[in-house]
C-alpha cells in the first residue's frame, strides 16, 4: 500500500510518541486490510441472499444458471452451518411469493434450518403469504410443518398470537387442518378462547368425527374456558398430533450437533443441581428437553414475566401471580424453579400440556421408533428417562403420562433396556384399583421375572417394595386429612375409599408373596433374593403401626421356612425383627379392638397365622424341637432317623442352627459353657432383632443390648 | 402327517436341544451364538430350521428336542404366517411347556406374548440367557424347583379383550 510505504518512511524518527501514533495509524490500516479481506470470504453467502431477493416475479427459472448458483450456494451454508437470523424474512419472501416458481418455493422450504433463531417477522409475513392463497396445497403444508418444526427457536411469539385469529382462519383447510390444530394448540392462551372459534371446532368435529388432534385441541380449549365447551372428552387424551418435522430432522440434528457451543445459553434455573446433568446436548431431537430460550421481547408491553426469565427464587415469590408458562412444555423437565411453580400454582392447563408433550415423546421415542443399536439412544433415552424420574421425584407424583406408557412398554419390554430406569419410574406408579393391577402390572412382571436371572428378581421386589412404601406413605398423609374418601394424585379424578386402598394394599403383598415364594425355589433360596424379600416384610409388618393402616398380613409358608432354616445369619436375625414387629402390631390392634369401637377387624385366620409361625420358631430355636406334631415342617421320626444326624432335634436351635453354629464355637473357644454369657455374646454380634424376639417372647434375652424398638444393626 | 412329539426319544445326559424357528433368518444365527457363548451348567445343542415339519431324513439321528421356540418378526406378516402354519405340525403335548415365542421390532400391545427381543446386542444377550433359564427347565434338569409345566403355568398370560385405556 502506497500510504503505509509513505509512513513507514516517517518512522525512521526516533522520536517515540510519533512512533506510537505511527504505530497505531499501521495497525489501523492492516485492520481495514484483514476486514476487506474477510468480507471477500464471506461475500458470496450475503451476494447470494442478495440476489435473491431481488428476484422479480416472473423470473425465468428454467436455465436461469445465476439464480441456480446463488441457490446453491445458499443451500450449502444453510445445510452445513444453518441459516443466520437475518435471511428468514428474505427467502420465505422469495418461496412464499412463488417468484422462484413453484418448485424452488418447496426446495427453499427444504433447507430452511436456522443456525441460532428464527424471528417472528419472518413467520408473520410468511402467514401473511399464506392467506394471499397463491401456493400450492403441498407447499402450503410444508410452510405449516416447518412453522411447528422451528417452533422452539422462534424468538418470541407476542406477534403471532396477535394474529391467532388470521390463523385460527385456515381451520377450513382440510389438507392443513392437522397441522394447524397443533400450532394452535402451541399458541392457545386464555383470552384466544371463544364462543364462535369453539363453534367453529365442534361444527368441524360433527362432519370429521372424532381425529385425535381436534380432541386435543379442544380438550385445552375446555382447561382455559370450561363453560364454553361442554361436551365431554376423554380425561386422558392419547397422543394426537401427527409426526411434522421428519423432513428436517436429520440436517438440524446435524447443524445443532456443529453449533453446540453457539446456541443458546441454557439459563439454568436450576436450584438444587444435585443430580442434574450439567450439560444437555442442544440436539433438536424430539427426545431432547427443548431449552428455556433466553430472549424476551422488550417492547411488549404486558406486564406478565416469561417463567425463562426468572433467575433465582426470591424473583420466583415476588412475581409468581405473573408468570407466563412457555409454549414448549417439555422444557419445564428438570428445572426446579419452574416444578416450584408448577406445584404451587396447581395449574391444570399447565399440567394437561405437560403431560401430552411427555406421553408424545415417550410414545415416539420408545414405542414407534425403531430401535437400533447405537450406544447413542440409548444413552439419550436414558437421560431423559432419568430426567423425568428427577421430576416426579421433585413433584413427589408421577405424571398420568409416565404411567400409561409404562403399561404399555412392559408388555413389550425386554427386561434389559433401561433397567433401572423403568423399573424406578414403576416404583412412582400411583395407586390404582385392584381390578386394573392384574391386567397392567402383574402379568407382565410375572413374565419378565420367572424367567429372568436372580438379579433381575431382586430388583423387581425391590422396585415393588419402594412402591408400597409409596403407596402407604401417601395414604398415611392424606388419611391424616381426614375423611374416608381419598383422592388419588392432584390430577387425577379417581377417587378410592380406604377398603379400595386396602384390597389394592393387599393384593400387592399377595403378588410379592407368590412373586417371592415362587423365585426363592427357583433360586435355590439365594440369598440376596431372601434378603430383598425380607426387606419387603419389615415393610408390611409395621404397616399399622407406622403407617396406620389396619392391615396385617403374614409372610407366606415359601418365605418363612426358607428363612428360618437360612444359612446365613443376617436372614435369620431379620426373621426375628419381623416377627417382634408382627407381635407388637397384633397386640396393639387387639388392644384397641377391645377397648373401643373401631372399624376394622383383624380375623382371627391371621392371629392363628401368626401364632403357627410363633410357634415354630420359638420351638426350633429356643426349645431345641423343631419337629412338632402337627405343624407344618413335621416329618417322619423314621425318616430323620436314616439321616444319621446325632439329636436331630436340637439342629435349628440358637446353638446348633446353621447360622448360628460358627458362634457358638467362637464363644466356646473363647470363655466356656455358660449359657447366659453365650447368650451375651451372642447379642453382642449385633443380633438385636433376634434379642429382641427371644427377650419378648421368652423372657431371657441379654440386658445389655436390649432396646424398646430394636433396630437390628443390620438394617441399612 | 408327521408331528413332532415332546416325549418319544430318550434325553441324553447332561445336554439340553434347542429348537429356533424362524422364517428370514435374521435373529437366529445371533441367538444360537449367544447361546453356545452363555452355556455354563450344561451342554447346549442349538438346531435352526425355517419352518415346521422338519425333513424326514433326519428323523432317526435327532436328539429330542427340549424346546421349541419360535422367533416372529412383528414387522413381516409373512413371519406369523409361517409360524400359525408350522403349529399345526406340533404334537399338542408340546404345548404343555416345551415351546416358547420370540417376538422382535414389538412395538404395538400384545397381551399374549411370552417374550420379547429389543435387537440391541445386549438384548439378545438377555434373551438368551432367559431361554436358557426356560430351556433349564423343560429339559428337566431342576426338578426339585420346578416343571416345565409349571413354569408355564407361572408365565402365562390370560388372553383379555383390549383394555380401555382411559
Amino acid at each position: 500500500m502506497a500510504d503505509l510505504s509513505n509512513l513507514a518512511g516517517l518512522v525512521s524518527e526516533p522520536s517515540g510518541e510519533i512512533d506510537s501514533s505511527v504505530s497505531s495509524v499501521s495497525n489501523r490500516s492492516l485492520r481495514l486490510a484483514e476486514k476487506e479481506k474477510r468480507k471477500g470470504v464471506a461475500d458470496p453467502f450475503g451476494l447470494a441472499v442478495k440476489y435473491l431477493s431481488q428476484v422479480e416475479a416472473g423470473t425465468v427459472v428454467r436455465g436461469n444458471d445465476e439464480l441456480e448458483r446463488n441457490m446453491v450456494r445458499v443451500e450449502t451454508v444453510a445445510l452445513s452451518k444453518g441459516l443466520p437470523p437475518e435471511v428468514f424474512t428474505v427467502l420465505l419472501d422469495l418461496a412464499l411469493s412463488l417468484n422462484a416458481g413453484t418448485a424452488n418455493c418447496t426446495r427453499v422450504l427444504k433447507f430452511l434450518i436456522p443456525a441460532t433463531v428464527v424471528p417472528q417477522e419472518a413467520i408473520v409475513k410468511g402467514v401473511s403469504w399464506l392467506c394471499v392463497g397463491k401456493m400450492p396445497m403441498n407447499a402450503q403444508v410444508l410452510f405449516v410443518r416447518w412453522v411447528l418444526t422451528v417452533f422452539d427457536l422462534i424468538d418470541c411469539k407476542d406477534d403471532l398470537r396477535s394474529i391467532y385469529g388470521f390463523i385460527f382462519s385456515f381451520v377450513t383447510e382440510e389438507n392443513l387442518f392437522p397441522f394447524i390444530c397443533h400450532l394452535l394448540y402451541l399458541l392457545t392462551m386464555r383470552e384466544h378462547v371463544h364462543p364462535y372459534r369453539v363453534r367453529k371446532l365442534l361444527d368441524i368435529q360433527a362432519k370429521m368425527g372424532r381425529q385425535p388432534f381436534l380432541t386435543q385441541l379442544l380438550a385445552l380449549y375446555k382447561v382455559f374456558r370450561p363453560d364454553l365447551v361442554t361436551l365431554s372428552l376423554p380425561s386422558r387424551v392419547r397422543t394426537g398430533f401427527k409426526n411434522h418435522n421428519s423432513t428436517w430432522k436429520v440436517a438440524l440434528c446435524a447443524v445443532q450437533r456443529k453449533n453446540t457451543s453457539a446456541v443458546l445459553v441454557d439459563q439454568s434455573l436450576s436450584l438444587d443441581v444435585k443430580e442434574k446433568p450439567s450439560s444437555r446436548k442442544r440436539k433438536l431431537h424430539h427426545l431432547a428437553i427443548p431449552p428455556l430460550s433466553s430472549a424476551f421481547d422488550s417492547n411488549s408491553n404486558k406486564k406478565v414475566f416469561r417463567l425463562q426469565e426468572l433467575c433465582s427464587f426470591k424473583e420466583l415469590l415476588e412475581n409468581i401471580h405473573n408468570i407466563e408458562l412457555p409454549a414448549q412444555m417439555g422444557s419445564l423437565l428438570g428445572s426446579a424453579l419452574a416444578l416450584h411453580y408448577l406445584d404451587c400454582v396447581q395449574d391444570e392447563s399447565a399440567f394437561l400440556r405437560l403431560n401430552f408433550w411427555l406421553g408424545h415423546s415417550l410414545q415416539e421415542e420408545f414405542l414407534l421408533c425403531p430401535v437400533d443399536g447405537s450406544s447413542d439412544n440409548t444413552s439419550e433415552g436414558c437421560r431423559f428417562l432419568s430426567t423425568i424420574l428427577f421430576t416426579q421425584q421433585f413433584l413427589q407424583e408421577g405424571f398420568s403420562s409416565t404411567e400409561s406408557f409404562l403399561y404399555k412398554f412392559l408388555s413389550v419390554w425386554d427386561g434389559c433396556l433401561l433397567r433401572p430406569q423403568i423399573l424406578d419410574l414403576l416404583s412412582d406408579i400411583p395407586l390404582m384399583p385392584s381390578f386394573y393391577m392384574h391386567k397392567l402390572l402383574f402379568e407382565p412382571l410375572k413374565q419378565l421375572y420367572f424367567t429372568s436371572t436372580v438379579f433381575f428378581k431382586c430388583s423387581v421386589i425391590e422396585c415393588l417394595n419402594s412402591m408400597l412404601v409409596k403407596w402407604l406413605t401417601w395414604h398415611s398423609v392424606s388419611a391424616s386429612e381426614g375423611g374416608l374418601d381419598i383422592s388419588l394424585n392432584s390430577n387425577s379424578t379417581i377417587t378410592m375409599t380406604l377398603s379400595g386402598f386396602m384390597d389394592s394394599v393387599m393384593e400387592l403383598v399377595r403378588f410379592v408373596g407368590l412373586l417371592a415364594s415362587e423365585g426363592l425355589r427357583l433360586e435355590n433360596c439365594h440369598v440376596l433374593l431372601l434378603n430383598q424379600t425380607l426387606a419387603f416384610y419389615e415393610t408390611v409388618c409395621d404397616m399399622f403401626l407406622k403407617y396406620s393402616l389396619p392391615l396385617i398380613i403374614m409372610p407366606p409358608a415359601g418365605v418363612f421356612y426358607p428363612a428360618l432354616f437360612a444359612t446365613d445369619s443376617i436372614s435369620v436375625d431379620r426373621l426375628g425383627y419381623i416377627m417382634f414387629r408382627y407381635r407388637k402390631n397384633l397386640t396393639l390392634a387387639k388392644k384397641q379392638e377391645q377397648q373401643r369401637e373401631q372399624t376394622f377387624h383383624i380375623s382371627r385366620n391371621t392371629y392363628k397365622e401368626f401364632n403357627r409361625n410363633l410357634q415354630a420358631m420359638v420351638n426350633s430355636m429356643w426349645n431345641s424341637w423343631w419337629c412338632i406334631p402337627g405343624s407344618d415342617i413335621e416329618i417322619d421320626k423314621d425318616l430323620i432317623a436314616l439321616s444319621k444326624v446325632a439329636e436331630p432335634w436340637c439342629r435349628f436351635d440358637l446353638i446348633h442352627h446353621p447360622a448360628l453354629f460358627s458362634y457358638a464355637i467362637e464363644f466356646h473357644q473363647r470363655t466356656g459353657k455358660y449359657w447366659n454369657w453365650y447368650m451375651e455374646f451372642l447379642f453382642n454380634q449385633g443380633f438385636d432383632g433376634l434379642n429382641n424376639f427371644i427377650q419378648t417372647n421368652t423372657g431371657h434375652g441379654s440386658t445389655l443390648n436390649s432396646q424398646e424398638d430394636g433396630q437390628p444393626k443390620s438394617q441399612p | 402327517m408327521a408331528l413332532l412329539t415332546p416325549y418319544s426319544k430318550v434325553p441324553e445326559l447332561n445336554t439340553a436341544t434347542v429348537l429356533l424357528v424362524e422364517n428370514e433368518e435374521e435373529l437366529q444365527s445371533k441367538l444360537a451364538n449367544a447361546l453356545v457363548r452363555n452355556e455354563n451348567d450344561f451342554n447346549v445343542n442349538v438346531r435352526l430350521a425355517r419352518k415346521l415339519p422338519l425333513p424326514v431324513e433326519n428323523k432317526e439321528t435327532r436328539p429330542r428336542i427340549d424346546l421349541i421356540v419360535f422367533i416372529v418378526n412383528l414387522l413381516s406378516e409373512r413371519s406369523l404366517q409361517s409360524v400359525e402354519s408350522s403349529l399345526a405340525h406340533l404334537h399338542s403335548d408340546c404345548f404343555l411347556g416345551k415351546v416358547c415365542f420370540l417376538v422382535t421390532d414389538g412395538r404395538c400391545v400384545l397381551r399374549h406374548v411370552t417374550l420379547s427381543v429389543s435387537q440391541t446386542a445386549d438384548g439378545v444377550n438377555a434373551a438368551a440367557v432367559r431361554l436358557l433359564n426356560i430351556l433349564k427347565v423343560s429339559a428337566g434338569m431342576s426338578p426339585i424347583a420346578t416343571t416345565a409345566l409349571y413354569l408355564s403355568s407361572l408365565t402365562r398370560c390370560s388372553v383379555t379383550s383390549e383394555l380401555e385405556e382411559d
